[in-house]
């Protein structure tokens, strides 16, 4: 783990920013445009999850470095009410928010690793990964 | 990877020739190369960055607006990919439910499926054809050694995956009262208490339930709501409608179901039917009750399988070839 | 083939004109529409089928879902106008003998 940095996020205007500081870390690592834009578009997902079902939390990044590949991990932790049946929410066509493409079945397609966790009552901690190749 | 890439080289030619010449060839072949490109699911956010890269290799003095303004359609992009690969997904889904479907629909013909017996007095003809895979119509033929013959025709509201498991149901549940075969009101009283139970509010059934007894020629029978048959008295060439009243299955637990009985002439046909046979349309155009027995009429001088046969095949013209509802037609005739 | 509903409340009756197909596409938005008003203690829910040329059986789920609510929350149900075709329906199925109908227009089309 080289650095960890985060963004609070409490407004819709956090979103934002949670996008611009993916962004840059994702292009210090070294991902093109197009990787960035996925990257970015994985961040709104994710923040405006929190933003839009727990209020409050935050998404951090951390920048991976292995002996054969880079890559950036994004953490969105919340302390919300949960998820209670995450095999729906991860299934397609699910998504209250938006129509095709939306939700974390998005995000899934957009990084390369996807990891929730979740306790109702006590929040979410989802933890995702895109190598660079 | 390394077919994606050459296809991506590919791109940069064809872009490069269509600037070049700006003609219909070019476009032709990007044309192709779109088609191509959803074989392998490449998705759109994908092929704006060819484009974009394309344009740096070929323009490496291309304006900063330019790149920018690239950029920013590429952003734009990116949920739409993400949209086209669950569409991807989901239509592997829909594959899927429909193979399971399809073999859901075989069981339920095995299940439900019936034997025309075949009966020296009683010439009997029958055709089920649903709308959709799943038969929403259903009906039942008990023949036992006193020499009675029991059918039953329902008709469950809606179509398709629930009112087939409801057809289930009503099935077993007619298998669990044999005692009761041969008594219609009775049959339709016990399942009445059971679709009532365990069908939801706005599901029902109507059913005829009839008991054919081939030693007297008399045919006992009540309906739950049910299309009304029809008796044809060959001496006179006419149809009578069997119109009895009864509520439909499963709207109010305290029915019960008055019986009727009718001496059958020799020659002379019961015909029994779903609404899918009613309520065939021509275009906008309902088809009239009488045209209906005209058809079955004008057939009547055949066997009793090929009548209803014949019958099918002429609304199936008439309506395109394309069935609205479940068809059901039974026909019975009295013979010696 | 096309459903319109207009609702309108008067004392303690809730109107509804109908125009069109009550079919299996149609049925769903009238029963989201007219369950809830079912629900309402005292209320009169009065259909109104004068421009309803076509019903088939989902149709009728409805009205039999709507009259089984109107026993379990003390409301009431009529319908009204209803032309030949649509009423034999109800004629056939056995409802005209506890559903409360008014075919005035009987034979019309």
């Amino acid at each position: 783990m080289d650095f960890q940095s985060c963004v609070n996020i409490k407004k819709e205007w956090d979103i934002v920013g949670a996008r611009q500081l993916g962004r840059d870390i994702a292009r210090k690592i070294g991902f093109g445009t197009v990787d960035q834009a996925r990257i970015a578009t994985a961040i709104s997902e994710l923040a405006r999850n929190i933003y839009l079902y727990a209020g409050t939390g935050k998404v951090c990044f951390e920048a991976l470095e292995e002996i054969d590949h880079k890559g950036i991990a994004i953490v969105a932790i919340d302390n919300g009410p949960g998820i209670q049946e995450i095999s729906q929410v991860m299934e397609d066509g699910f998504s209250t928010s938006g129509g095709l493409g939306a939700g974390l079945p998005g995000v899934k397609r957009l990084m390369d690793e996807f990891n929730i966790h979740s306790e109702e009552g006590k929040g979410t901690e989802i933890r995702v990964v895109k190598w660079l190749r | 990877m390394s077919t994606l890439k050459l296809d991506l080289e590919n791109y940069k030619e064809l872009l490069k020739e269509y600037i070049r010449t700006k003609d219909e060839q070019a476009l032709y072949q990007a044309e192709q190369f779109s088609k191509q490109s959803m074989q392998q699911k490449i998705s759109p956010d994908e092929i704006i960055n060819v484009h974009i890269q394309s344009l740096q290799e070929m323009y490496p003095e291309m304006p900063d607006y330019i790149q920018a303004s690239l950029n920013f359609l590429l952003e734009t992009m990116i949920s739409y990919g993400v949209a086209y690969q669950e569409h991807q997904s989901l239509r592997e889904k829909q594959l899927e439910l429909k193979s399971e479907i399809s073999v859901a629909a075989n069981m339920q013909k095995t299940l439900l499926s019936t034997v025309k017996p075949e009966i020296d007095e009683i010439e009997i003809g029958a055709l089920s054809v649903p709308a959709k895979q799943m038969n929403g119509d259903y009906h039942h033929f008990v023949y036992d050694d006193q020499g009675t013959l029991g059918i039953a025709v329902a008709d469950v509201i809606g179509k398709g995956v629930p009112a087939a498991l409801c057809m289930s149901m009503i099935k077993y549940a007619m298998d669990s009262f044999p005692e009761m075969r041969m008594d219609p009101s009775g049959i339709l009283s016990s399942l009445n208490r059971v679709v009532e139970r365990n069908v939801d509010s706005s599901m029902f059934v109507t059913m005829f339930y009839g008991s054919y007894d081939s030693r007297d020629h008399t045919f006992s029978y009540s309906s739950a709501g049910h299309e009304p048959g029809f008796y044809y008295h060959q001496d006179k060439d006419e149809f009578e409608e069997i119109d009895v009243p009864g509520l439909v299955l499963g709207v109010s637990a305290e029915t019960s179901y008055t019986q009727y009985k009718k001496k059958v002439e020799k020659g002379d046909m019961i015909i029994l039917l779903t609404d899918g046979v009613t309520e065939c349309r021509q275009g906008d155009r309902f088809i009239e009750q009488e045209e209906v027995l005209s058809v079955i009429k004008s057939y009547a001088h055949l066997p009793a399988q090929e009548i209803v046969d014949q019958v099918y095949k002429y609304f199936e013209r008439l309506q395109d070839f394309y069935l609205r509802d479940d068809f059901t037609l039974i026909v019975l005739r009295r013979n010696v | 083939m096309n459903l319109t509903i207009d609702v309108s409340n008067k004392e303690n009756t809730a109107y509804l004109t109908l125009a069109g197909e009550v079919d299996a596409f149609t049925a769903p938005k009238l029963k989201e529409t007219i369950l809830p008003l079912t629900r309402e203690e005292g209320q009169t829910v009065e259909v109104d089928f004068a421009n309803v040329d076509y019903m088939d059986s989902t149709g009728l789920g409805v009205f039999i879902s709507a009259l089984k609510s109107t026993k379990e929350h003390n409301s009431e149900m009529k319908l009204v106008h209803m032309q030949e075709r649509v009423y034999r329906l109800f004629k056939i199925t056995g409802l005209t003998e506890i559903i409360n109908i008014e075919s005035t227009v009987q034979g019309g089309m």
